[in-house]
C-alpha cells in the first residue's frame, strides 16, 4: 500500500493525527512555521527537509509520515510549549519514529544515511 | 565453473574455485581450508581484507574500540548478537552494562533510595497522608525507555562514524575469516586484518532440575514485565547483593541464599558490614545452603515456585515457596562457541577466559581481546573502555600507553554503598606483612541521617597504609551514601601516590561524609 503523508500544524492536530493511525508505523518531522513565501524561520529545518523528503521512498509499507509545523519562533522558544513538555522535543528539526526512543535531532537530520537508517531499520 | 554454480555466494580463493554456498561453508567447516590451497602452493591468507578491524561484541569494550578506530579512518565492522535467555529475553546494541548491568541496576537502586528518602522526608517536615507504594511496571518502563534511547544512540554514533554494524553472531571459520549469522539464519563471510574479541559474559545457571525453566537471572530482571514478588536471590556476588538490596528497598520480601562467604574477592571486613546492614534492613539471609531442586507450584506472572535446598555443612534439607528465583552465582565468558579453535586462540579451558599479554594481544598476533573475558583482569566497564581505546591508539596512532589495571576504583551499590580502591586488608597483609601496614578507620554518621534517626554506627571508612613506603595509602574503603562519588576523587589521589601525611594535611569539606 506504500506510505501516506499528513501535514499538520500545532500540537493538538499532531496528537489527533497520530492517534487516528495508531497501529501503523508513524514517522514525524517537526519543523518551524513557514512564512507566506514558504520559508521557515528555522534555518536547520530548511536544510533538513529536502534531505528527509529524498529518503521518504524508503519508508516501510503502511507507514504514515506526519509533517508537523510546530509554531512560530516565540512559541518554540518557550521552554514549556507542549512539544517540549509532552513529546520531550529538544530542538527543531526533529525526525522521529513515534512511540519509540528512535529520533534524529537538528544536524543529524542533514545526514541521508541516518535518515535512511531511521526509516528502514528496527 | 563459476557460472555453472547454482547457489550464492560463489567463492574463489586466489583463483582456486571452491564452489557455491554449500561447498564454501563445507570447506570452512570440515576441511582445513589451508589444505587444498597449500597443496597448490598458495598461502591460505587473503591479501586484501574486507575490513581493517572486525570487533566481535558491541558492548563497552567493543564499541569504544570501534569508535576510536574509526577516528583514524580505519574500515571497521562491529558484530553484536544477543543469544536470548532461557526465558526468551533479548536486547539491543550496547552490551551488558547498558542493557542488563550497570545502567538499569543503578536506576533501580536509585528507585529504592528514593523510597527511603520519602520515608525520611516526613521527619524533615514533608506531609503526605497517602501510603507510599511502588509500581514495578512504571519503573521498568521508564528504565527500558532510557535504555532504548541508548541503544539507538549507539547505532547513530556507529553509522555516523561509518562503522558497519551487523546484528549477527560472529564466529571464526578460518584465518582472518569470520562467519556472521543473523537472526534469520542468513550467513555471510567477512575477512579482516585484525580482530578484537569483546564478547563479554552471561549468567551461569546452577545445573539443577528446574533452573533454566523457572529461574531468572539479571539478564531478565531489569525488563521483567511483572513485579517479581517474594524473591529468592541465589548467590553472594555483588550482582546478588545489589539486586537483593534494591528489591527489598522497593518493598518486596527478599531472601538471599549464600553458599559460603559474601563478596568473594572483596575486603571481607567490609563485606560482612554490608551483609549486617542488609539483614537489619529487611533482607533475609540463608547461609551455607545451596538449592538442589526448583519446582513450579503455580503458573503465573509471577507464579509460585518451590525451592528445595541442602546444607553445605550437613544433611539438612529445607523447602520454601517464592514467586521468583533470581540466580546470581557468577558469569561465564562467551568464548566457547565462537570458533577460537579454528584460529588457534588459547583460552583457559576451565574458566573460558582468554589470557592476553599487557597489550591485550592473544597468542595469535592479529587477534586481540578486551573486557570481562580477559583472564586476571577486573570486570568493569571503564576498564574495558580504557583498554579498548588505548589498544586502538597503539595499533593505529603510534601510541605506546598501555592500560593500567592497578588502583582501579570500584563501587558496590548495595543499600549501604561500598566504594574501594587499591588493596583489601587481607591482600595487603598477605603482600606486605601485618607488621608493615597500618590501618586507620572511623565510623561516621552522615548529617542527613541524624534528623530521621537513621543508624549512627553503620557508615565506616578505612585506609590501609604501607609503613615502609612513607605510609603511602595503598587501600581505600568507604561504606556510606554516595560511596561512588566519594571514592572517585580519592582514586586519583592514590594514583598520584598520596601518603597518610598528605591525606591528613588535606582540609576536609564540612559537613560531608568524605571529610572523615
Amino acid at each position: 500500500m506504500g506510505w501516506e503523508e499528513m501535514q499538520v500544524r500545532g500540537y493538538p492536530e499532531f496528537v489527533q493525527t497520530a492517534q487516528r493511525y495508531h497501529g501503523r508505523p508513524i514517522f514525524a518531522l517537526f519543523c518551524g512555521d513557514k512564512d507566506a513565501e514558504g520559508r521557515s524561520w528555522c534555518p536547520d529545518c530548511v536544510t533538513a527537509e529536502p534531505v528527509v523528503r529524498k529518503e521518504l521512498h524508503n519508508l516501510p509499507d503502511e507507514s504514515i509520515f506526519i509533517y508537523c509545523l510546530v509554531g512560530d519562533r516565540a512559541y518554540w522558544k518557550d521552554p514549556n510549549n507542549e512539544f517540549r513538555r509532552n513529546l520531550k522535543l529538544t530542538g527543531v528539526p526533529t525526525l522521529l519514529k513515534y512511540g519509540t526512543p528512535q529520533k534524529l535531532v537538528e544536524e543529524e537530520c542533514f545526514k541521508a544515511e541516518l535518515v535512511r537508517m531511521l526509516f528502514t531499520e528496527d | 565453473e563459476a557460472a555453472a554454480e547454482t547457489s550464492q555466494p560463489v567463492v574463489s580463493v586466489r583463483e582456486e574455485h571452491i564452489g557455491g554456498h554449500e561447498e564454501t561453508l563445507k570447506t570452512h567447516k570440515e576441511d582445513n581450508p589451508e589444505k587444498p590451497m597449500e597443496m597448490n602452493g598458495l598461502t591460505p591468507v587473503p591479501d586484501s581484507y574486507d575490513y581493517d578491524l572486525i570487533v566481535i561484541g558491541g558492548g563497552s569494550g567493543g564499541l569504544a574500540a570501534a569508535k576510536e578506530a574509526a577516528k583514524y579512518e580505519k574500515k571497521v565492522m562491529v558484530l553484536d548478537f544477543v543469544t536470548p535467555t532461557p526465558q526468551g529475553n533479548s536486547w539491543g546494541l550496547g552490551g551488558t552494562c547498558v542493557n542488563v548491568g550497570c545502567i538499569p541496576k543503578k536506576l533501580m537502586h536509585q528507585a529504592a533510595l528514593l523510597g527511603q528518602a520519602l520515608e525520611d522526608s516526613r521527619k524533615f517536615g514533608w506531609q503526605f497522608t497517602e501510603e507510599v507504594k511502588h509500581n514495578w511496571m512504571t519503573m521498568t518502563e521508564s528504565v527500558q525507555n532510557y535504555i532504548g534511547s541508548l541503544n539507538w544512540g549507539y547505532r547513530v554514533a556507529l553509522r555516523d562514524k561509518k562503522v558497519t554494524y551487523e546484528n549477527a553472531y560472529g564466529e571464526f571459520v578460518g584465518p582472518h575469516t569470520i562467519k556472521a549469522t543473523n537472526k534469520k539464519g542468513v550467513e555471510k563471510l567477512y575477512t579482516a586484518e585484525r580482530f578484537l574479541i569483546a564478547t563479554g559474559e552471561r549468567p551461569r545457571y546452577l545445573g539443577i532440575p528446574g533452573d533454566k525453566e523457572y529461574c531468572i537471572s539479571s539478564d531478565d530482571l531489569f525488563s521483567l514485565p511483572y513485579c517479581p514478588g517474594k524473591t529468592l536471590v541465589v548467590g553472594a556476588s555483588y550482582v546478588a547483593l545489589e539486586c537483593a538490596g534494591f528489591l527489598a528497598g522497593l518493598g518486596l520480601d527478599v531472601t538471599v541464599m549464600v553458599r559460603s562467604i559474601l563478596l568473594r574477592g572483596f575486603d571481607q571486613d567490609m563485606a560482612n558490614k554490608i551483609g549486617e546492614y542488609m539483614k537489619e534492613h529487611g533482607v533475609n539471609f540463608i547461609r551455607e545452603f545451596v538449592p538442589i531442586k526448583i519446582e513450579q507450584v503455580e503458573e503465573g506472572a509471577p507464579g509460585r515456585l518451590k525451592v528445595t535446598a541442602k546444607s553445605t555443612t550437613g544433611n539438612q534439607i529445607i523447602e520454601e515457596e517464592y514467586n521468583t528465583v533470581l540466580l546470581a552465582i557468577g558469569r561465564d565468558p562467551c568464548t566457547r562457541k565462537i570458533g577460537l579453535d579454528k584460529v588457534g586462540v588459547n583460552i583457559n579451558e576451565k574458566t573460558g577466559k582468554i589470557p592476553v599479554n599487557d597489550e591485550e594481544q592473544t597468542n595469535v598476533p592479529y587477534i586481540y581481546a578486551v573486557g570481562d573475558i580477559l583472564q586476571d583482569k577486573l570486570e568493569l566497564t571503564p576498564v574495558a573502555i580504557q583498554a579498548g581505546r588505548l589498544l586502538v591508539r597503539r595499533l593505529y596512532a603510534g601510541a605506546t600507553t598501555k592500560c593500567d589495571y592497578v588502583n582501579v576504583p570500584t563501587t558496590v551499590f548495595t543499600p549501604l554503598e561500598y566504594g574501594a580502591c587499591g588493596y583489601s586488608e587481607e591482600t595487603a597483609v598477605e603482600k606486605f606483612g601485618e607488621e608493615n601496614i597500618e590501618v586507620y578507620h572511623n565510623h561516621f554518621w552522615p548529617l542527613e541521617w541524624t534528623v530521621p534517626s537513621r543508624d549512627n554506627n553503620k557508615c565506616y571508612a578505612k585506609i590501609i597504609c604501607n609503613i615502609q613506603d612513607n605510609e603511602r595509602v595503598i587501600g581505600f574503603h568507604v561504606l556510606g551514601p554516595n560511596a561512588g562519588e566519594v571514592t572517585q576523587g580519592f582514586a586519583a589521589a592514590i594514583k598520584c601516590g598520596m601518603t597518610k601525611e598528605q591525606l591528613d594535611s588535606t582540609v576536609g569539606i564540612h559537613p560531608v561524609c568524605a571529610e572523615v
